[in-house]
């Protein structure tokens, strides 16, 4: 056997860190607290997802915003038929039928969604395409067809705010009026879930509970037990147990957060809207999400075992705090550039989050946008949702540096929660 | 006094005090132990597991220096690489098998997994539950958790070894098992601190003890010399027969016999100035009498009796 003196010092460290963290991840396996824990976070994620693929096996009513499906004159002829070959649609001697007898009426579903939004980006400048031809064949002075007064007939203006960020949109009467309803509430409830159970379920439910309730004990329950006598009789500085145990901790908690990504990255990207079968392209977020998600368990994590060292009932400390999160949650959702954010570990992880989803779904503002606008009249089945879910994160810096300090805040959280749960160890009497 | 770490024994305590609220836990302890196996005695609430969780880092002293190894504990856990602790808690990890148990708390000395194992086996052979390594904790009787404590304490070599109440609860067998570890490990060459409240079970491992008493050390050397002072005292033998007021008359010959009273008609106590010389003449005065005698019990030779007479009778009071 390799004497004590003559083995590198890190490979001890790294020994007595693999003993103690698979000590405690054997400790906490044999609990079943644990599993119960356990159990009910996947259950609360289940029932949210359930919501989710209620709506997307759900049919969206196709809603037809320009009334162009209908037939008034009873002549047979939907109102956008009549328009597009400019007869009269109020007037029943006056269709399509009567200019080329071989012009049959179309059926009316065709009138519905027919005049989509042809623009996938938000770009100052002239964009959009009247489809259906009613802006474009109706019988009005051109005056008419220019009714956002930018000087191009039957077109959408899109142009920077005035007051704060983001664009404005102006469109013509019927331009891109009657976007495909469906396509739209589909992709953007996806989005607006994916983000909300990110924040919700990951941050929020799956961050605070599991500290909550299994790293509030994780170096009290030794102490009070008594088993803490095997330990710290021990060469091994307490800061070290603190540290290796939180390990431990990791150990279980970390795999479980990644799996249950995994399994919601699975289930959303087969059942997603998409072209093909399986939704690549949402991939990245739910990196995004188990990242932030694992940085606020190592936070929380250490914050409510600190609380633990500091008093005996520590969880009683820590319930104020999930309280406060929960408050910073709402704030997130509702004023998301609210500095009072910046003093929690949920605001950090939240806008981790959006700050992600910004980079990896670069047509997120736009979605927000044009659904919003709904093609001139009411916002699209989705829209509100996505607006709530998503948010700028506030910093501004870039999406990606924003991330990298949402990561950078949330570590140094966890490492000064660490080094005041050690120094309260170091200096607690163990009798 | 400030030895250097070379002259410094391997337990070393200075004018060290321990005050809980307003209790003195320890008063004012000097102490410097290197070698052999010593007993610490004292009555429950004495101060025995103070100054052991003192020296374990536990606690941290009111006043005075603790040193282990020449290192404070409070401050620097590098000393307890060469000492094995047996805590008197009972509270163990029930759910692990004693191998489990004995190679996990191993690795934090720096073994690899492997070596953990190897040495854990060794000293579960060592204190003869070899054979139940594979059992789990929760499965074990007082006496064997107490040895699996044992072992688990034995794994790193240690140079000094702390037992606090190693035999409390006990059977007979798990003492005899857990006494010749103690005596074993003392003849090895390693500092053994064993503590208990119960004279017996020290006598049986060691003659070096060291009293405590209210918290304050009240004795320190050999328990022989200690006995033998004992001696001088009047002390009492409680004797059962079949016929008592006959043993009675034989002893009341005897020139050390001061006293005999019978609290029954087959008991009787015998009081003696000189208790070493009627302990060597009483199974003569038996055997050549024909007495039918059960028991003979000294009850003040105890813990009791010796704080009574160290104290001057004030062993209740403070």
């Amino acid at each position: 056997m390799e004497s004590d003196a003559q083995k590198p010092s890190f490979r001890r460290f790294d020994r007595k860190a693999t003993a103690v963290a698979e000590f405690t991840m054997k400790q906490y396996s044999k609990r079943i607290s644990t599993w119960v824990i356990l159990s009910v976070g996947l259950l609360a994620m289940s029932i949210i997802m359930l919501f989710y693929f209620d709506t997307m096996l759900r049919d969206i009513e196709a809603v037809d915003n320009d009334y162009d499906s209908f037939d008034p004159d009873g002549d047979g002829y939907p109102t956008g038929q009549e328009l597009l070959y400019g007869t009269d649609p109020y007037f029943d001697q006056s269709h399509p039928g009567l200019i080329d007898a071989g012009i049959l009426p179309d059926d009316p579903s065709l009138w519905v969604d027919e005049d989509d939004i042809d623009w996938d980006s938000l770009k100052e400048g002239s964009v959009g395409y009247d489809d259906d031809g009613d802006c474009r064949n109706a019988p009005v002075a051109p005056s008419a067809q220019d009714t956002n007064r930018d000087g191009i007939p039957c077109n959408i203006r899109i142009s920077a705010k005035q007051f704060g960020e983001g664009f404005e949109i102006r469109g013509d009467n019927y331009v891109d009026e009657d976007p495909d309803d469906e396509a739209y509430a589909k992709e953007a409830i996806h989005r607006a879930t994916i983000l909300a159970l990110g924040k919700f379920g990951f941050v929020f439910l799956i961050g605070i509970f599991l500290p909550l309730f299994m790293a509030t004990g994780l170096i009290r329950e030794e102490m009070e037990s008594g088993t803490m006598h095997f330990l710290i009789a021990k060469p091994i500085r307490r800061a070290e147990i603190f540290l290796y145990r939180m390990f431990g901790f990791i150990g279980i908690t970390y795999p479980y957060v990644l799996g249950l990504c995994l399994l919601c990255a699975l289930l959303f990207g087969f059942s997603g809207p998409s072209e093909s079968i399986f939704r690549l392209s949402d991939i990245g977020i739910w990196m995004v999400i188990a990242f932030a998600t694992l940085l606020a368990i190592l936070a929380y994590g250490m914050m409510f075992s600190m609380f633990g060292v500091l008093w005996k009932h520590g969880i009683i400390l820590a319930i104020p705090v999930a309280a406060w999160e929960l408050a910073m949650m709402f704030v997130s959702l509702w004023e998301p550039e609210a500095s009072v954010l910046r003093f929690s570990v949920l605001g950090w992880a939240t806008m981790m989050i959006d700050a992600g989803a910004l980079m990896l779904w670069p047509d997120l503002e736009y979605m927000i946008e044009v659904g919003m606008w709904g093609g001139g009249m009411a916002p699209l089945q989705g829209a509100e949702q996505l607006m709530v879910f998503s948010s700028n994160p506030g910093l501004g810096l870039s999406n990606f540096a924003s991330f990298l300090v949402g990561s950078a805040v949330l570590l140094f959280q966890g490492i000064a929660f660490w080094l005041i749960g050690s120094a309260l160890f170091s200096s607690k009497e163990i009798s | 006094m400030n030895p250097s770490n070379q002259q410094m024994p391997i337990v070393y305590l200075e004018n060290v005090s321990k005050v809980y609220g307003r209790i003195h836990a320890l008063s004012n302890v000097t102490l410097g132990l290197s070698g052999g196996v010593t007993g610490i005695l004292g009555m429950n609430g004495a101060g025995k597991s103070t100054l052991f969780k003192l020296l374990m880092g536990k606690l941290k002293p009111n006043s005075g220096t603790i040193r282990l190894f020449g290192e404070d504990p409070w401050k620097n856990p590098s000393p307890y690489a060469r000492i094995g602790f047996v805590p008197e808690h009972e509270k163990m990890y029930d759910w692990m098998t004693a191998l489990e148990f004995v190679s996990t708390f191993a690795r934090l000395f720096g073994m690899t997994k492997a070596e953990a194992e190897q040495e854990a086996l060794r000293v579960l052979d060592f204190v003869g539950l070899l054979d139940v390594a594979n059992k789990q904790i929760g499965r074990f009787s007082k006496g064997m958790r107490q040895r699996t404590k044992i072992a688990h304490a034995l794994v790193n070599k240690p140079e000094l070894i702390i037992l606090d109440e190693p035999l409390q609860g006990c059977d007979p067998l798990a003492r005899t098992t857990i006494n010749n570890v103690i005596r074993e490990l003392g003849k090895s060459g390693c500092t053994v601190l064993v503590s208990s409240h119960i004279l017996t079970e020290i006598e049986r491992v060691t003659e070096q003890i060291v009293i405590l008493h209210h918290g304050k050390l009240l004795a320190l050397g050999n328990l022989h010399a200690i006995r033998e002072r004992l001696d001088q005292i009047p002390h009492t033998i409680h004797i059962k027969g079949s016929d008592s007021r006959a043993i009675g008359k034989s002893l009341m010959s005897h020139p050390a016999v001061f006293g005999v009273n019978f609290p029954s008609d087959n008991e009787l106590n015998v009081q003696t100035f000189h208790f070493g010389q009627l302990h060597q003449d009483l199974p003569k005065i038996i055997v050549e009498n024909g007495h039918n005698v059960q028991v003979i019990d000294n009850p003040d030779d105890d813990l009791e009796s010796i704080l009574g007479y160290l104290t001057g009778g004030q062993a209740h009071g403070k």
